[in-house]
């Protein structure tokens, strides 16, 4: 079976670490690995397997951590999942392996503060130009303007009736 | 270059022309949505160009985090206004497979049967903008009209032409009874015909091919490395299909093709996505003539345990995944959603290089751009 | 006075302004019309163009700041003047007036009117670069830039196709070529391949499908009219309907016996019937092609069309020697 092969290639390039697979709906393997362990076992995933097709790099805030998921598809799903720490979280890119993870990374790096080192072109994807870098929409955070903006763009005027 | 006479006379009148810049879009008659390329021009060929996206970002993750699951069914629906049933489906089955319900069969054909009309929908929607890009007016024309076929069955079944609302979370909210099957088949047969008709004039209508061949090429080598899927990376001989290789909804008892080309430019993925409207035609009728009795929906809970669920599926234009997480609560923790536009978007530098400032239209039709889906 | 007046006639009313401006208004209908049809549409109503035109008029005139202000009201105007102009020696006109007699139906005739109306047909091409370029947007030049390639492309192919019936016929007056059809033979019979020719020229020329690329809408916005609007738009919209209709009325001359040797009642439909004809032609061609690249129409120009014209000059000059 592909995924066993690939754990078990996983455990040989890692025997440091733990690799467990977790089984997640639907039909996908979880598998978690420390942050300076990603980019090598992606090496492993196309070097070894072909396993080039990344779907997505998901990013999330849980709270504690900032937790980067990338999606793997051949076949059958395999994550692999790491957490950083939420202060000036920072992991190398894999733009040299896949380039098609260039634009998931980008849009990770503007909506948590997620630092690819050794990207590309580490522009903003989605948001606009004049938008303030110190606010990243995808973090958790009690700031109640983040869903009800109230800052107005710099040469946005307000067009009330009576003007 | 070659040195035939009309290219030596292009030449000799172009190349006293410094570089230009010419901006396609964010308002441009070739594109359907906003996206800003700025092309370098040489000339006429292309040296370089940048892009930009975000003009329709909408931040529908973050919206989604701030509504409950219910709600959510309808935010996600508004991502993209021409695949809009397949974000629901991919969400609604995300969200059963976290609550472990078993949606029945009856409604799983439906959603099916509103998966493969909206493919349809789509994909005569890309034929008429492809067609009017290079020029031809004539089946843009025909291409709308007869996919007016398409939405008005799916404005019975559904009650809305493009955002059907037909999906909630443990089955459907329609359902179809016998004099409307027989109906929809026989439009649906009528529709063949026509979609036949349009295949064949695309065939041997020269001009349409000597537009479309050899533009936009993008080798397989190519489509691995942007993670391309969809039609754009089966035309290249890229054998990849949600549909048949990870089955859901009812796909695992519908028996279809999945139609690949080997050229990997414009032309070739024409002649994937037509075949594939005609395919999809052949399925919709095996979904109605083989319609399971029984309800149409479970009951699900509101709140959903925790967990995470990895959901995929295939869009009109290629692999759409959803990732959700929940926290035991009524709202979802993390609604990831990657849409198949933003991979082929990455190659369009690429396949602009060195091509003419005229093909720019086609090289754009060709991806099937949504630009809603990718900015999301 | 009374030959002031009759010129003044001739110039504003009949054939001149007045009735180019019905005829292209209502070749502007008949085409748009068809076109629809074809398409499985239906089409305007029959004042649709001249409701478009009187809209036009209305609009407010802006040009981008850097755009030539005099230079691109003058160019419209220049155009129509040369269209208009090269019209006086088109037939069909009625009663004749002044000139030679014996050419009869246009309103001036002499030997060698052919070359000028050639020449005063080529300066609208000249004037629709020139607009482009000086009204310095990027749209704008580049459709320019396509417009003067495309020129090069069909112009050659055009004036030898044209050339044929003033050879075979042995004069360069345009009445006169019409008026010998009708004692030989229609020169469309003779030279077939000329008036093939001839009509993908005028395609080219008219700057319609397949051949619509400098003005490539999903392209380059409207090429080189992007940035005009209002009454200049209006003019130029307006030059580009009466050039249609003045090559068709060219064509129905040169090739198919124009008016013929008819009274006036009779010979106005007869032309009228020619001229729909070449007119259906055009329209149904619009609808049929997807539009050509700048480089495949200049090698198809260049490759097919000029020796396909050579061929037909040679083959006339054989019979007219022969």
């Amino acid at each position: 079976m592909l995924m066993e092969a690939i754990l078990q290639a996983l455990r040989e390039t890692f025997p440091a670490e733990t690799i467990e697979a977790r089984a997640v709906p639907i039909g996908e393997t979880f598998v978690a690995l420390p942050p300076d362990c990603l980019h090598p076992a992606a090496q492993v995933l196309v070097e070894r397997f072909d396993l080039r097709h990344l779907s997505t790099i998901t990013g999330q805030d849980t709270g504690s951590a900032i937790e980067l998921l990338y999606h793997f598809w051949d076949g059958g799903g395999l994550t692999l999942r790491t957490s950083l720490p939420r202060e000036e979280p920072h992991i190398a890119t894999l733009t040299d392996l896949i380039p098609g993870a260039a634009f998931y990374e980008r849009e990770v790096c503007e909506m948590l503060g997620v630092t690819f080192d050794g990207h590309p072109d580490p522009r903003a994807l989605l948001l606009p130009d004049d938008w303030d870098k110190e606010q990243l929409p995808m973090r958790m955070t009690n700031d109640q303007s983040i869903d009800h903006p109230t800052k107005r763009l710099p040469d946005q005027e307000t067009h009330r009736p009576n003007d | 270059m070659t040195t035939r006479p009309s290219d030596y006379l292009t030449k000799r009148l172009t190349d006293q022309m410094t570089r230009i810049t010419i901006p396609i879009g964010p308002q441009h008659p070739a594109l359907k949505e906003p996206l800003s390329f700025l092309l370098t021009v040489e000339g006429e060929r292309i040296v370089e160009s940048v892009l930009r996206l975000g003009y329709v970002h909408r931040g529908i993750e973050r919206i989604c985090q701030n509504r409950n699951y219910v709600q959510n069914v309808h935010v996600v629906e508004r991502v993209c206004g021409i695949c809009s049933h397949i974000h629901t489906t991919v969400y609604c089955q995300g969200v059963e497979a976290l609550l472990g319900l078993q949606v029945p069969p009856r409604a799983l054909y439906l959603r099916t049967l509103l998966c493969e009309l909206e493919r349809i929908h789509s994909h005569m929607l890309w034929l008429g903008v492809l067609a009017e890009n290079v020029g031809f007016t004539t089946i843009f024309m025909y291409a709308w009209r007869d996919r007016e076929i398409v939405l008005d069955i799916m404005e019975e079944l559904s009650g809305g032409r493009v955002a059907h609302a037909v999906n909630v979370i443990g089955g459907v909210r329609v359902d179809v009874d016998e004099p409307q099957v027989d109906s929809i088949l026989m439009r649906l047969d009528e529709l063949e015909q026509r979609i036949e008709t349009l295949l064949g004039v695309i065939q041997h209508e020269r001009t349409f091919q000597v537009r479309t061949r050899g533009v936009g090429h993008l080798s397989a080598e190519q489509v691995r490395r942007y993670c391309v899927v969809g039609p754009t990376a089966r035309a290249s001989g890229v054998d990849v299909d949600m549909r048949r290789d990870a089955p859901y909804a009812a796909y695992d008892r519908l028996d279809f093709r999945v139609i690949t080309a080997e050229e990997g430019d414009v032309w070739a993925r024409t002649m994937v996505r037509v075949p594939e409207t005609i395919e999809s035609l052949h399925m919709c009728q095996q979904l109605l003539t083989g319609l399971p009795d029984g309800p149409t929906t479970v009951r699900a809970r509101r709140r959903v345990p925790p967990g995470e669920v990895v959901s995929r599926a295939e869009a009109p234009r290629g692999e759409l995944i959803y990732y959700i997480r929940s926290d035991g609560s009524d709202r979802p923790a993390r609604v990831k959603i990657r849409t198949p536009t933003l991979p082929a978007l990455s190659t369009l530098p690429d396949q602009l290089r060195g091509v003419h400032t005229a093909d720019v239209p086609a090289v754009l039709a060709g991806v099937d751009l949504c630009i809603a889906c990718a900015d999301r | 006075m009374n030959d002031w007046l009759s010129a003044l006639f001739a110039l504003f009313i009949f054939p001149g302004f007045g009735f180019l401006f019905v005829c292209a208004l209502a070749c502007q209908w008949i085409d748009r019309r068809v076109a629809a049809r074809l398409q499985g549409r239906i089409g305007p109503p029959w004042f649709q163009p001249l409701a478009d035109f009187v809209k036009l008029m209305a609009k407010e005139d802006i040009l981008p700041v850097g755009a030539h202000e005099w230079a691109c009201a003058a160019l419209p105007l220049v155009s129509l003047a040369a269209v208009l102009t090269a019209a006086l020696y088109i037939p069909p006109s009625f009663p004749p007036i002044g000139g030679d007699e014996r050419g009869g139906w246009a309103t001036s005739a002499f030997e060698g009117d052919l070359i000028v109306v050639l020449f005063l047909f080529s300066i609208p091409a000249l004037a629709y670069f020139l607009a482009g370029w000086l009204s310095v947007s990027v749209f704008s030049v580049v459709g320019g830039n396509r417009s003067l390639l495309q020129y090069f492309a069909y112009e050659v192919p055009f004036l030898m196709a044209l050339c044929g019936p003033a050879i075979l016929s042995g004069s360069w007056s345009i009445s006169r070529i019409a008026a010998q059809q009708s004692q030989t033979v229609w020169m469309v019979l003779v030279q077939p391949l000329g008036f093939l020719l001839a009509i993908i020229g005028l395609i080219g020329k008219l700057k319609r499908s397949p051949f619509d690329i400098p003005k490539a809408k999903s392209e380059i916005g409207a090429g080189p009219l992007t940035e005009f609007s209002g009454r200049k738009l209006a003019l130029w919209y307006l030059t580009l309907h009466m050039q249609m209709v003045v090559g068709i009325f060219l064509l129905v001359n040169l090739f198919l016996g124009g008016c013929g040797n008819w009274s006036p009642g009779p010979a106005a439909l007869i032309f009228g019937v020619k001229a729909l004809l070449i007119l259906l032609v055009l329209s149904v061609a619009s609808v049929l092609y997807a539009r050509l690249r700048i480089d495949q129409l200049a090698n198809l120009g260049w490759r097919v069309l000029a020796p396909l014209a050579l061929l037909q000059m040679l083959v006339i000059i054989w019979i007219g020697v022969g």
